[in-house]
């Protein structure tokens, strides 16, 4: 209790200082009047009292000393003393804390992605007993009856759960109104310990074969869909346009356990067959689809676990082994082992693909705040030259050397604590762009951004950091003056040819990190540049992409079949279409096709060496997307089902297969699975293009006849080459296709888009290294100009002199420039021996480029040995000009 | 809270200062000294740097209530009273005294 009395006494401190100086009065007072009533003469009475009372000062603090808790008043004074210093050179605060702002507030978003990407854990109970399954060959989706039997058998586990992330049509038919969503095995809600906000969540029973079809809602999307009304539970919302029951809503915060996905509906597993009639995906022993996650039990470690499933896993893989497999197969399945892994925070696709990007960022940003911490030493040791005289004073009249330090490195600390504040500012409004940047327009990136204690302690700690960092040089070397000296040279700064070393180290320092960074910018922005001009083998500009759907028709197969021809018969009709073709799968679009293929004559060395890449496509795909033919023909109409089977090859499939021959009239037949399909004829030869990413080695692709193909697919992708703006095509097309049939649904997209969206990643690292390099160049080149001016300024007597005593101003010039240029050659020399080592970090990023090529490099030395100079030498040019009568006059 | 050193006199002081305000009711410092010194038989005088902040912490303790007042001769002085904590803890303070007296009295006389 008398501590918190202590403390609040500390900012009442004036007021009990009266107090006691009142009350020692007053007994004094007392005392002399009886001494006087002793006998004694009041002066000597006076005396006498005094004696006794001791050293009044030394009372009045041992009082003090109780009343108040020292060091926090001490502190308080310090900061009070700090602010008043701050706010006097409020130029010098300004520059400092924008420096600081900077670099703490790129370094807190950078962290708070990571974070978000990363660290935090799953908003359900107890996340670190989540734990993933993975076979023992590292896939991760399974099959649904082997997740069955997972659940049934296994018995290592608390709990386990299943789930598959799908998109929802909230619409039937037309534009496609996507929600994400997952479909969830029973347990799931359960096992996670998510309970429900409104109705009730998912349990076992409701998914069960031939399950009704119910649905519980996101928190969020209850909230923006049904406005958080009560009556929403019952109502029946149309996914796919098939009615589901609302049975429930989700707690709020839980939005499925894929970071970075929002998942808004959820329907049990079960409703697969609602959602996709006679696709059997219940029971289909060979479609992979579900992710499978376990809870730990308590106590239960990793280890347990792993060993408890391997006396069950014989068991659990016999009953789910796809019996259509050849018998080996079917024996190496059974062998198979399951693995768990700890998942606690939960399933990500952007982590695994922006995790290193990310750390890398991290190291940049690093970097840039050592620059800009540089930047504020470097201030605060100039400032100190010119506090000297104060600082002398100080300690002549008694204060501590350590009492001073501590004042000075609160200076410091206050500094970087405002600095972090608005970096803290600066970082939320900086990492809501970048995941701006993540986003693209098919696939939203939602990130928690919140700020939480881990960002906010590790602000703080780096804030701390710098503060004692930039803030302890100059405050010991401050505390270390000599009084007498000092106070002697009156201001005039003798003392400190060291302290001029130390600055030169720092600009030395700074002007190769800078280097480092500007390298690795321009590597990191010529590889996106690279990577957008790249050939993709086709002409993306100007194509309308239409993915349709018409699982929702209800027609009969034969119709579906017969659906692409009707679709494009309908829309080569549209004046703005110059072509138009169907095709299985679009470049760089995600979805891939590819099977093992057998040709005579070749001998593959390994399981991979036989695989090849397919597209079912329609006669003038090819033509459409501007990939030229080079030998033999394109497909035709007549190209259709129950005619010669045939095929196309390009350039990397032929020379790969085929060698140096020609492969036309040459025969392929698939293998999938150990069936081998019916030989096609190969009828022609197109130009390589890039199939599923930009910067990939051309894969070996073939294209198949789409009424040649016994695939079965639930839609198709439509590309139009248009003579007009997609925008105003997009209507028509809407219109012809619903014409067709009402319920087929399209989504729409352009090909250059799509393109576009597969260098998200690459163009996130151009854009932020871009603006970091800028920025560190900016810190440096600022560093540079102040030290200069400093040094500069220190010598003005001197120049004056020289120029009195006849000097030209050139040569005072040259004087400057030779210091600028040996700081500066030191610094770029230092950077370009530091750079390769910088840059090995980012040479997974780098497309078409080294990490250390000498191009870049050069320029980029050239770049900044001419940007310092010239900062350089303003400062010089302003010392060559100085009036010698002014310069001399100044003492 | 702060831990009183153990400073025999430092605790017996505080012994002192809440046995005189219990008995003669509410004093200033200056009176607290005095009614020390003349209860005592001049065997006892308390300087006055240690007197003020044992009285302050004493006051943190809530051992004691301060308030500022007038003396007979029109001087402003600040009059502490015992309060009903104080007097709990002058009576385990008399025990502690009582207990420490006669052990170090046997010591000496059978030591």
């Amino acid at each position: 209790m008398s501590w918190l009395r202590r403390l609040v006494n500390v900012v009442r401190s004036d007021r009990l200082a009266r107090d006691a100086e009142r009350e020692m009065s007053f007994h004094v007072a007392e005392r002399v009047d009886e001494l006087v009533a002793g006998g004694l003469s009041e002066p000597e009475a006076r005396r006498e009292a005094r004696r006794r009372f001791g050293r009044h000062a030394d009372l009045r603090d041992r009082v003090h000393q109780v009343e108040v808790l020292v060091w926090l008043e001490s502190l308080v004074a310090d900061v009070r003393y700090a602010l008043r210093a701050l706010r006097a050179n409020p130029g010098f605060t300004a520059v400092a804390v924008l420096s600081l702002a900077l670099g703490i507030g790129a370094n807190t978003a950078i962290f708070s992605l990571i974070n978000a990407v990363m660290l935090r854990s799953l908003p359900v109970s107890h996340p670190e007993e989540l734990v993933q399954f993975v076979m023992g060959s590292g896939e991760e989706d399974f099959t649904n009856p082997l997740w069955e039997s997972i659940r049934d058998r296994q018995k290592a586990l608390e709990g386990t759960l299943a789930f598959a992330e799908r998109d929802f049509n909230l619409s039937s038919g037309g534009l496609v109104r996507r929600a994400p969503g997952a479909w969830v095995s029973g347990a799931y809600f359960g096992v996670l310990g998510v309970p429900a906000s409104r109705g009730r969540v998912l349990e076992p029973r409701d998914d069960v074969r031939g399950c009704p079809a119910v649905a519980v809602l996101g928190h969020r999307f209850w909230q923006l869909e049904y406005g958080g009304a009560d009556d929403a539970i019952g109502r029946s919302i149309a996914l796919g346009g098939h009615p589901f029951e609302i049975i429930g809503v989700a707690a709020p915060g839980f939005s499925g356990i894929h970071v970075g996905r929002l998942a808004n509906i959820f329907v049990p597993l079960c409703s697969a067959d609602v959602l996709r009639p006679g696709s059997g995906l219940l029971d289909a022993r060979s479609t992979w689809y579900l992710s499978v996650f376990g809870r730990l039990g308590p106590g239960v470690g990793l280890e347990d676990a792993r060993s408890g499933l391997a006396r069950t896993s014989r068991d659990v893989f016999t009953a789910a082994v796809p019996t259509h497999w050849t018998a080996d197969r079917q024996r190496e399945f059974i062998e198979s082992t399951l693995d768990v892994l700890p998942a606690g925070n939960g399933l990500s696709s952007v982590r695994g693909e922006y995790r290193s990007a990310l750390f890398t960022l991290l190291v940049v940003v690093g970097v840039v705040l050592l620059i800009a911490c540089a930047n504020v030493a470097q201030l605060l040791m100039a400032r100190a030259t010119a506090r000297q005289h104060e600082v002398a004073v100080r300690l002549a009249l008694g204060s501590g050397r350590l009492r001073l330090v501590r004042q000075l490195l609160t200076e410091s600390v206050l500094l970087a604590l405002l600095g972090a504040s608005l970096g803290a500012l600066f970082a939320r409004w900086s990492s809501r762009l970048v995941v701006g940047f993540l986003s693209d327009a098919g696939d939203t990136v939602s990130l928690d951004l919140s700020l939480d204690l881990r960002v906010l302690g590790f602000t703080m700690a780096i804030a701390a950091t710098t503060g004692i960092l930039f803030g302890l040089a100059p405050a010991w070397r401050s505390a270390r003056v000599d009084p007498q000296s000092a106070i002697r040279g009156a201001g005039r700064g003798l003392v400190g040819e060291s302290r001029h070393t130390l600055g030169k180290g720092l600009v030395i320092g700074q002007v190769a990190l800078s280097l480092v960074l500007v390298v690795a910018a321009g590597l990191l922005v010529g590889s996106f540049r690279r990577l957008a001009t790249v050939d993709p083998g086709f002409r993306s500009e100007g194509v309308l992409v239409v993915s349709t759907n018409w699982s929702e028709t209800g027609l009969s197969e034969d119709r579906q079949r017969g659906l692409p021809r009707e679709m494009l018969e309908r829309l080569r009709m549209i004046p703005a279409v110059r072509g138009a073709a169907a095709s299985l799968v679009t470049p760089i679009s995600g979805s891939a096709w590819n099977d093992y293929i057998i040709v005579d004559g070749f001998a593959p060395q390994n399981a991979n060496d036989a695989l090849a890449w397919f597209n079912a496509v329609t006669d003038g795909f090819l033509e459409t997307l501007d990939t030229r033919l080079l030998a033999g023909r394109g497909l035709t109409p007549q190209d259709k089902e129950g005619a010669a089977r045939v095929i196309l090859v390009n350039e990397t499939l032929a020379r790969r297969f085929f060698g140096d021959g020609s492969p036309l009239g040459r025969h392929i037949r698939t293998n999938v699975h150990d069936s081998v399909g019916p030989p096609m004829e190969v009828v022609g030869v197109v130009a390589d293009g890039k199939y599923r990413r930009v910067d990939e080695e051309t894969l070996p692709t073939a294209y198949v006849p789409l009424e040649q193909t016994a695939l079965w697919f639930p839609g198709i992708e439509l590309s139009l080459r248009l003579d007009a703006a997609a925008a105003a095509v997009m209507p028509v097309v809407t219109q012809a296709l619903a014409e067709l049939h009402p319920d087929i649904s399209l989504e729409y997209t352009t090909l250059s888009e799509q393109v576009a969206s597969s260098l998200a990643r690459p163009r996130l690292l151009a854009a932020l290294s871009g603006f970091f390099g800028f920025l560190a160049l900016l810190l440096a080149v600022i560093g540079l100009y102040g030290t200069m001016s400093y040094a500069v300024a220190r010598r003005r007597n001197e120049m004056g002199i020289r120029i009195a005593l006849g000097s030209a101003r050139s040569g005072i010039l040259g004087l400057v420039a030779r210091e600028a240029g040996k700081v500066v050659t030191v610094g770029v020399v230092l950077g370009i021996v530091l750079a390769p080592a910088g840059t090995r970090l980012i040479a997974a990023f780098l497309f078409g480029v080294t990490a250390w090529d000498p191009v870049t490099l050069a320029v980029s030395a050239l770049v900044l040995t001419a940007v310092a100079m010239a900062a350089a030498m303003v400062p010089a040019w302003r010392a060559a000009t100085v009036d010698p009568m002014v310069a001399l006059r100044e003492e | 809270m702060p831990k009183l050193r153990s400073d025999t006199l430092h605790g017996t002081l505080a012994l002192l200062v809440l046995q005189t305000l219990e008995a003669r009711g509410p004093l200033h410092g200056y009176g607290i000294t005095a009614a020390i010194q003349s209860s005592s038989a001049e065997l006892l005088r308390v300087e006055e740097g240690s007197l003020y902040p044992a009285l302050r912490r004493m006051e943190q303790q809530g051992w004691l209530r301060a308030r500022w007042g007038m003396t007979e001769k029109n001087r402003e002085a600040r009059f502490y009273e015992i309060t009903r904590v104080g007097q709990a803890q002058l009576a385990r303070e008399r025990a502690t005294w009582d207990r420490v007296t006669e052990g170090v009295g046997r010591v000496l006389a059978y030591a």
